[in-house]
């Protein structure tokens, strides 16, 4: 391994995709593969954790081949290992991390235990290699939604969080209750495209509030107006309810990169793909004089590169990860400060 | 040959490295009780590497992965057979996938009962097993591995009015299911655990004759599918 060209394999097994890429140097994407399950959580309208970890076994052969095929890579090339260890589903977690631990072992190289928050705070640096910190990221998916101040490399803040559902899965849960299936977000986005977005005003939720999230009550509006509605458009409750969204969590990142004074906000995570989100945060930065940078979509959702990359940064900080190393379902971010 | 052997399919973590003469060494850790939480995830890895240098071979040597595929506890099972999978495409060497109840089975082909039926504990009152009747050279099953309730087994056992050995942990912890019945012999706790000296056995056997598999092929034989899933059945 040299400093220059130091590969890394990582999985990321942490949810519903399973996911293997071969990242050179923390900056250059040789491939990134994700297989998706969300075919086999649509009958059940969610992630079913024990389908979700079944799954995993399953495409874990398929996409190490696959990732190794379109690096043009051997697995002795690479030089270390790398999985999500947490935050998410404990049963999932576990078989990337394994599988990263085995082939560390076998291969005599080190392994590297990722947080997935981090790496998604990572992803942004593969298309915009100058990033460095002070900068202000939101990640929003289906499990999480936060605000962290990156401060230095490896080092973040937390500023706010959602004190109950995440964006993504009041997403899900307004698509189901409009009858638009699963997953929701890229429908409700599809749908809301299509037409003006203030039909239906749905308010903000917490907009006023500091840097926290709440949308279990925005669910519970969405859920009161189509029951006292019904006639009214589907596209256009949608389209309220995702500009509802879209407005908080802009505001909120807008207003942390106010209190903390960083110059550059950056967005991550599965919700990050929504079409308004992305129009509406370089809208917001060009106002205020900051740099956005919204990464492309696959970027965005869950993949194996943005581990990659924060396993390059960590093994560089904190060195390698012991193999006894397990997997944490609930890990904060904040474990990762010195 | 050389032959590294892993079993996770309880909450005791195993490993061990052999060849068709027997093991070099094994090691492991926990019990199939309940005294402590299963560490399957931290501890295997480390298992083997600990393996390995006390016993003097490299991975580098190895021939052939073993691992025991269940049924029994998803997790564990999970953590093995990725395990497996891992070192198979590392090393460039086949996988021999045995079924765990084989495992508990095997070391038992010398009972002088007309049948050995393993139960390993699946939770919820019920038992993975299957029946294997002893004959020269080894043991032969008799039929599918199944999920049943502990009293199911001992009704099937009643039925059947034959001499038998019940053992595994699933024997031990529903004991009292098999109380009663004359014809029916518990195993004591050193049949408790899946074998690590049969996962070695077994493999080099079946090795040898080429019943080996790819990585990708190897799937953990679950027998129970999950709640969701049943749940989505029964609503249909
Ligand atoms: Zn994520």
């Amino acid at each position: 391994m040299t400093a220059q060209h130091q590969l890394v394999l990582a999985f990321e097994t942490s949810c519903d995709e399973t996911a293997a890429a071969l990242v050179a140097d923390g900056t250059m994407v040789r491939s990134s593969v994700v297989a998706t399950q969300t075919a086999r959580h649509a009958p059940f309208g969610g992630v079913v954790p024990e389908v979700a970890s079944r799954a995993h076994v399953e495409l874990l052969d398929e996409v190490l081949v696959q990732a190794l095929g379109e690096a043009g890579a051997t697995l002795a090339d690479v030089d270390v290992f790398a999985a999500a260890h947490g935050p998410g589903l404990s049963g999932a977690l576990l078989v990337g991390v394994s599988a990263a631990k085995a082939l560390a072992l076998a291969l005599e190289r080190p392994y590297v235990g990722v947080h997935h928050h981090e790496a998604h705070m990572c992803a942004a640096r593969l298309e915009a290699p100058d990033l460095a910190p002070p900068f202000v990221t939101l990640v929003v998916s289906g499990g999480h939604t936060l605000i962290a101040h990156t401060t230095a490399p490896g080092r973040h803040e937390v500023l706010g969080q959602t004190v109950d559902d995440a964006a993504g899965e009041a997403f899900d849960k307004v698509a189901r209750l409009l009858g638009l299936g699963y997953p929701g977000g890229p429908a409700i986005d599809e749908l809301a495209g299509r037409v003006a977005a203030d039909a239906v005003r749905f308010t903000p939720p917490m907009l006023d509030d500091g840097l926290d999230f709440s949308f279990s009550g925005l669910k519970t509006a969405v859920l009161r107006h189509h029951r006292e509605h019904p006639d009214r458009p589907v596209a256009d409750v949608a389209a309220g309810f995702q500009r509802a969204v879209v407005q908080v969590l802009v505001t909120k990142l807008m207003r942390a990169a106010a209190a903390t004074g960083a110059p550059t906000v950056v967005i991550g995570g599965g919700v990050a793909a929504n079409s308004a989100l992305r129009a509406a945060v370089v809208e917001a930065a060009d106002a205020a004089g900051l740099r956005a940078v919204v990464p492309s979509r696959a970027l965005c959702t869950d993949n194996a590169a943005m581990v990659a990359v924060a396993a390059h940064e960590r093994l560089a900080l904190d060195g390698p990860t012991p193999l006894d190393d397990g997997v944490y379902p609930n890990l904060p971010l904040s474990t990762l400060n010195p | 040959m050389i032959v590294l052997a892993i079993d996770t399919a309880t909450r005791r973590v195993g490993c061990a490295l052999g060849t068709a003469d027997g093991l070099l060494g094994e090691i492991a850790l926990g019990h199939a009780g309940k005294a402590t939480a299963p560490r399957h995830t931290e501890q295997l890895t480390p298992a083997i590497e600990t393996l390995c240098a006390q016993t003097g071979v490299s991975l580098r040597d190895v021939g052939a992965i073993a691992v025991s595929i269940g049924p029994g506890m998803f997790t564990g099972l999970r953590v093995g057979v990725v395990t497996a999978k891992a070192l198979a495409h590392a090393l460039a060497v086949p996988v021999v996938a045995v079924p765990t109840l084989d495992l508990v089975a095997w070391p038992l082909r010398y009972a002088r009962h007309a049948c050995v039926v393993p139960l390993i504990d699946a939770r919820r009152n019920e038992v993975y097993c299957a029946w294997y009747r002893p004959v020269p050279g080894g043991v032969q099953r008799d039929g599918d591995y199944q999920l049943l309730t502990p009293d199911d087994v001992a009704a099937e056992l009643t039925a059947r009015r034959e001499l038998a050995l019940v053992c595994g942990d699933g024997a031990l912890r529903f004991a009292a299911a098999f109380e009663g019945d004359d014809l029916v012999e518990l195993a004591g706790p050193d049949h408790a655990a899946p074998s690590l000296a049969a996962l070695v056995d077994l493999a080099c056997a079946r090795a040898a004759r080429g019943d080996v598999c790819a990585p990708a092929d190897v799937v953990p034989m679950y027998l129970r599918r999950s709640d969701a899933e049943l749940a989505l059945e029964a609503r249909s």
